[in-house]
């Protein structure tokens, strides 16, 4: 069902993969009622949601800052517009003068129309967290997604891609739904491709007990981004690490961050600490994911069902305090191409990757061109938070939510002829991205950051 | 739910239009996905793309890295775009009857 009265929505699970993951759908009748008694339940846990609910004054700052308002010019993704598609529900029914005025101060009564325009909007969110940024109350509209989407998954409304990703998540331990025997063919490939084209041999440990490290890649690296996984391959062999990849977590995602925080986000924290403790690992790694290393950072400690021992941190924050010790030799003649840094959102407006970032980027590239916003001001790529709907209403709509990223690496001048570098490093906005370079006809090609870290290595 | 009729035979597809019973593959059924794909006929390259993903399937339950793909077929990812125009994905492996691949891909 791509439209529900004219309100566009990607494909849903069938109640058969709902059940996959552990939910069960509520009938249509029973939905209002369901969605009130669940509304109520969260509205009473998280003060951030009361927070947005409470203290919107419809400034709309957030407007203007919004690339999916920006793309579709559709009132109801404005920040604070989305807000009030559950606003309007929770002042109905919880606030005093909702129940006393209802349709005079706004309030609306719940039913099915309502629950399925939040299904539209909140999956036309990519939860990047700029509005939140801009709002000078502090609101972060994100959470208030975050809610709406959790709302829905209880009801049985969940996307069909996020569902089939959380099914695959529970059955082989990654998104893509690769098994041990195809991640280990996938590595050999590796080993054989860098020995090809930089002549040093890398090894891709798998399953190695008492590793230092283990490394968490996403496993879209494994389908469609060779150069983010021989990177990390050749940066652990070049800095002599002892390191694994653990093949019950190939995974740097974690999608229940985006759509189901009590049951898939909780599953997938303590599926990583298991496989940490099956290696007696000493440290984790993160890869390029950028939703994957929010939920990674900012949420192992508080949704783990034990003392976390292992220090985490992002690739990234481990190659760029190597090279500000002078640790790693790099010729930055090897990624010659003019290049812009395209931030994951959830890079730098929730993990501080900002600087660690640049300072990798500004030592394996030759002519490197900040785009405009840069860093936490930057906008989203139109894909965050998985909404990689591929039916062709929804492909449309992702085409339009990334025209502020095309136009922003277009003013860069890269790509003018035809050999820009746009690097993405988060699975997602390259998912995004490749196809929408193209669509936007911008001339570049899309790299994670890793991927020029490898090619820039000068090994002895 | 949608179905392609090949032979007589009702093949079941998922809203993406990819198969739901892979075993029920032929290479009528190729041809039947090659028609619904604006591919008017599948010459000795598109065979060696379909048989390719079809054994590594077969083997891993998985499609194959793009790159290994290009590489063991020898054809370019631009030129496997010019036998199937959906792509890799969502074009050579729905003729090769594996499921959609699902993540960020």
């Amino acid at each position: 069902m791509p439209e529900y009265k004219g309100m566009v929505q990607p494909l849903r699970a069938t109640p058969d993969e709902m059940r996959k993951i552990f939910a069960e759908p509520v009938p249509d009748e029973q939905k209002p009622e369901k969605a009130l008694e669940y509304l109520d339940e969260i509205r009473k846990k998280f003060r951030s949601f009361v927070v947005a609910m409470e203290s919107c004054v419809k400034c709309g700052q957030c407007a203007e800052n919004c690339h999916t308002y920006l793309g579709t010019r559709d009132p109801n993704n404005i920040p604070a517009n989305r807000a009030e598609l559950i606003r309007k529900i929770y002042r109905r029914y919880f606030t005093l003068e909702g129940r006393w005025f209802g349709k005079l101060v706004g309030a609306e009564d719940i039913s099915l129309d309502v629950i399925e325009s939040w299904y539209s909007y909140f999956y036309q969110c990519s939860q990047c967290r700029r509005c939140a940024h801009v709002c000078p109350f502090g609101i972060d509209t994100c959470e208030v997604t975050f809610i709406g989407r959790q709302l829905l998954h209880w009801l049985g409304i969940t996307p069909k891609l996020h569902a089939a990703v959380g099914g695959a998540m529970e059955k082989v331990g990654n998104h893509t739904g690769l098994p041990k025997p195809g991640i280990i063919d996938t590595l050999e490939f590796m080993s054989e491709e860098i020995m090809d084209e930089f002549g040093v041999e890398v090894e891709f440990p798998v399953d190695k007990p008492d590793s230092d490290i283990i490394y968490i890649p996403s496993s879209a690296d494994f389908l469609l981004n060779p150069y983010t996984l021989m990177g990390a391959g050749m940066f652990f062999t070049y800095i002599g690490a002892n390191w694994c990849i653990p093949s019950t977590v190939t995974e740097a995602g974690n999608f229940g961050l985006l759509f189901d925080q009590y049951y898939t986000q909780r599953g997938n924290v303590n599926r990583l600490l298991n496989a940490a403790h099956e290696l007696n690992a000493k440290k984790i790694v993160w890869g390029e994911c950028g939703h994957g290393w929010r939920a990674a950072k900012m949420y192992v400690p508080s949704m783990a069902d034990r003392p976390v021992r292992w220090p985490l941190t992002h690739v990234h924050d481990e190659a760029a305090e190597l090279i500000r010790k002078g640790e790693l030799k790099l010729n930055p003649e090897n990624n010659p191409y003019p290049t812009t840094l395209h931030d994951p959102c959830n890079y730098v407006r929730a993990c501080g990757l900002n600087d660690n970032m640049r300072t990798i980027i500004k030592a394996v590239t030759v002519d490197f061109r900040e785009m405009t916003p840069k860093g936490e001001d930057n906008f989203c790529c139109g894909g965050g938070s998985g909404i990689l709907f591929d039916d062709p209403e929804m492909y449309q709509r992702r085409i339009q939510l990334s025209q502020k990223k095309a136009d922003q690496v277009r003013a860069t001048g890269i790509g003018k002829d035809g050999h820009g570098i746009l690097c993405a490093p988060c699975s997602i906005c390259k998912a995004q991205l490749y196809p929408m370079v193209e669509e936007h006809d911008l001339g570049v090609e899309v790299k994670g950051l890793v991927d020029l870290l490898g090619k820039a290595l000068v090994w002895k | 739910m949608p179905c392609l009729n090949v032979n007589g035979v009702e093949i079941e597809l998922d809203e993406d239009g990819f198969m739901i019973d892979p075993d029920l593959w032929n290479e009528d059924v190729a041809r039947a996905f090659a028609a619904s794909e604006g591919i008017n006929e599948l010459n000795e390259d598109h065979w060696k793309v379909i048989n390719y993903l079809r054994e590594y399937f077969k083997q891993y339950h998985i499609a194959p890295m793009v790159r290994k793909l290009c590489k063991e077929t020898g054809c370019s990812l631009k030129y496997i775009y010019d036998l199937f125009p959906s792509g890799p994905a969502k074009g050579a492996c729905k003729l090769a009857g594996l499921p959609k691949p699902t993540g960020c891909v």
